[in-house]
């Protein structure tokens, strides 16, 4: 496997904060990877995605996606890219194809291969029976999954997910979860994950890093991780890693 | 094509939105209606319409009855004759039922005969060198008695009190005339004279000072109609600021960032819609102004002969009211902030701007705020093509003002949320 992204030293702090969001963080994704990006509230997973989509540069050290960074090669690292957000960043008053063709298009993508695509993804997770339904009468469920379409209509190389199944039913869950590692099985694509289901994230993920007040905590393979510290799961790393204080 | 299909959304997004539709579409219509409706005596008071004149003719001689005949000649009052006390008359005039009361005491005809013949006589006296004396033991003055609502502006009272005094003066020196005529007639028996041209000496040409000769009376119609289709306009900061807000608050914001290129071009997205919607606007409230309102017994909006100029004025002001709309929704941290912040902002400009009360009769402190009001720039403008027949080498200034409003409103908001992106 090669590096598709690579993390040098990066670290970022806001204006009138008393501490770094991001403190001297280091790490490699590697193509094909299923990465899953683990830590409390306030850890810094936010600020770290948002660097890396190219909202805002880090304060120091740099950030490089196939070997280029945004500060040079701002389109296309955004083209590399596809994003999930953790809320469903999409328009209740419009119809789940009229979203679709409007995000596909600000993606570059127009005619039938952007319509193909449309249809491909809505049937293999469920939706193409409400196609034309605007998106306030779909259940919690189905937002989940449209949303993850949305991110995934330009074929991204790396694709970011923030609690991608969040508030969603088992079998939304389930068909979400199933219909990403299909994708990076067949395709070969890169997932970025962050979820405060760390079972999930035991089950889905390839390799873990915990951060915490903006630094590298520990990295790994899950069984790896779970291993190294004399644990049963994920979840007794994670709470070992972090302590059992509340991060409110 | 990705412009396009922003225009789409936002067109999408924006049809059906039934409140923001309603506070684009509807308020302004029912402003335009109701505040014509209510503001119209107002401006009837200042323009050509007859003022309500309770007239009291205790006299029932000349004096009275010329009076009266100029009056009515001069159009600027609908007389109502009452015999009424002094107090009833008073009373009337507090209660708003008239504008004006006039009593004519008894005799005053008969003694400005006297009074007149009295001053000629003495007057032909001191030629022949005989002694100044008064004739008549009355030498009190003759008194009239007007009576104004107090509600009535010091500037209407003079003018009112001036034509009042005016026609008095003509009757007093036509009485001079005839006792001066008989007088004459008693010295010289014989002779035949010519009347006394009567025509004035001096004419005050009077001429409304604007372009192409054209005169409008600015009415109630020509001011609210562009006063309230601006204030509509620079309203659509409301639905834009929340429109912006919900897309930073569900994470669209966020994905549309993650796009190359794509949050400029969902921005400029947002400024052609809403500047679209701004100019639908004016067309919507221009048709009012032209058809609706007559219905309802308001004269029809003269819309003057220079569409295009109309047009850019239109443009001008929808860009700015735009541009401001960005800006607020760039700063507002929720849709309730934006709401009250848009609201409160458009009302104080708007007031400032002479939407709600004309400039022209705003004390001069308030006419001098009035000018940072781009609500007024725009006001001024169409009240120029409307009223005045302006030419855009007349109104430019006002066009540039707007411009700047816009480009300032827009970098404004780009530099913040790039400076709150990157702090």
């Amino acid at each position: 496997m090669s590096v598709l992204v690579d993390i040098q030293h990066v670290s970022k702090k806001y204006k009138d904060a008393p501490k770094a969001a991001i403190n001297d963080l280091s790490l490699t994704i590697q193509k094909g990877e299923i990465f899953g990006l683990l830590g409390p509230n306030g850890a810094g997973k936010t600020t770290f995605i948002s660097m890396l989509c190219g909202l805002f540069p880090p304060g120091s050290g740099e950030i490089l996606i196939n070997g280029r960074t945004h500060k040079t090669h701002s389109k296309e690292c955004k083209q590399v890219i596809g994003v999930v957000p953790q809320e469903i960043a999409l328009y209740p008053q419009l119809t789940a194809w009229e979203n679709l063709m409007f995000l596909g298009h600000m993606y570059g993508l127009s005619g039938s291969t952007l319509k193909e695509k449309i249809q491909k993804n809505l049937k293999i997770l469920g939706l193409e029976a409400n196609i034309h339904q605007k998106l306030i009468s779909y259940s919690g469920g189905m937002k989940r999954r449209l949303n993850l379409i949305a991110g995934l209509l330009h074929d991204p190389q790396l694709l970011i997910l923030d609690e991608p199944t969040v508030g969603v039913d088992i079998q939304s869950k389930q068909a979400i979860i199933e219909h990403l590692k299909k994708l990076n099985k067949e395709n070969g694509m890169t997932i970025l994950y962050t979820s405060h289901h760390l079972d999930e994230a035991e089950d889905f993920c390839s390799y873990i890093a915990i951060i915490d007040q903006g630094q590298l905590i520990t990295q790994g393979q899950p069984k790896e991780l779970i291993i190294q510290n004399n644990c049963n799961s994920v979840e007794e790393v994670y709470l070992k890693m972090t302590g059992v204080k509340f991060r409110d | 094509m990705k412009l396009i299909y922003s225009l789409y959304k936002e067109y999408k997004v924006l049809i059906r939105d039934r409140a923001g539709l309603a506070i684009t579409f509807i308020m302004p219509t029912a402003l335009i209606l109701i505040m014509t409706l209510i503001q119209d005596s107002t401006f009837k008071s200042v323009n050509e319409s007859a003022v309500p004149l309770l007239f009291v003719d205790r006299d029932h001689d000349s004096l009275s009855q010329t009076l009266e005949k100029y009056i009515n000649h001069s159009k600027f009052f609908t007389i109502t004759k009452k015999q009424l006390s002094n107090n009833e008359v008073k009373k009337q005039v507090a209660q708003g039922n008239f504008l004006i009361g006039i009593i004519i005491p008894e005799n005053t005809s008969k003694r400005l005969k006297e009074r007149s013949t009295e001053r000629i006589t003495n007057l032909l006296n001191s030629f022949s060198g005989d002694s100044i004396e008064t004739l008549s033991t009355d030498t009190s003055k003759i008194q009239l008695n007007i009576f104004f609502d107090p509600v009535t502006k010091q500037s209407f009272k003079t003018t009112i009190s001036g034509a009042i005094d005016r026609i008095i003066s003509q009757i007093e020196m036509q009485g001079m005339i005839n006792a001066l005529n008989a007088k004459m007639k008693e010295t010289f028996p014989d002779s035949k004279p010519s009347a006394l041209e009567s025509t004035p000496l001096v004419n005050i040409s009077e001429e409304y000072a604007s372009y192409n000769n054209s005169v409008i009376i600015p009415n109630a119609v020509q001011h609210n109609v562009p006063a309230w289709t601006l204030f509509a306009m620079f309203f659509i900061c409301i639905p834009l600021a929340g429109n912006i807000i919900k897309e930073r608050q569900d994470g669209s914001a966020f994905r549309l960032l993650t796009m190359p290129g794509s949050y400029f071009i969902v921005m400029l997205g947002k400024l052609l819609t809403y500047t679209l919607v701004s100019l639908i606007q004016f067309l919507l409230m221009l048709c009012v102004g032209v058809f609706i309102l007559p219905l309802l017994g308001m004269p029809q909006l003269n819309i003057g002969d220079n569409l295009p100029l109309l047009f850019l004025i239109a443009l001008s002001a929808g860009l700015a009211a735009t541009g401001f709309g960005l800006l607020v929704g760039t700063i507002a941290t929720s849709h309730d902030q934006a709401s009250l912040f848009g609201a409160v902002f458009v009302i104080i400009l708007a007031a400032i701007g002479g939407v709600w009360v004309p400039t022209f009769v705003m004390p001069d402190f308030m006419k001098t705020i009035s000018v940072f009001s781009p609500l007024n720039w725009g006001l001024e403008s169409f009240y120029a093509v409307f009223i005045r027949n302006s030419s855009l080498k007349e109104i430019w200034p006002e066009i540039l003002k707007l411009w700047v409003f816009f480009i300032a409103t827009l970098s404004s908001a780009f530099l913040y949320q790039k400076y709150k992106r990157l702090n």
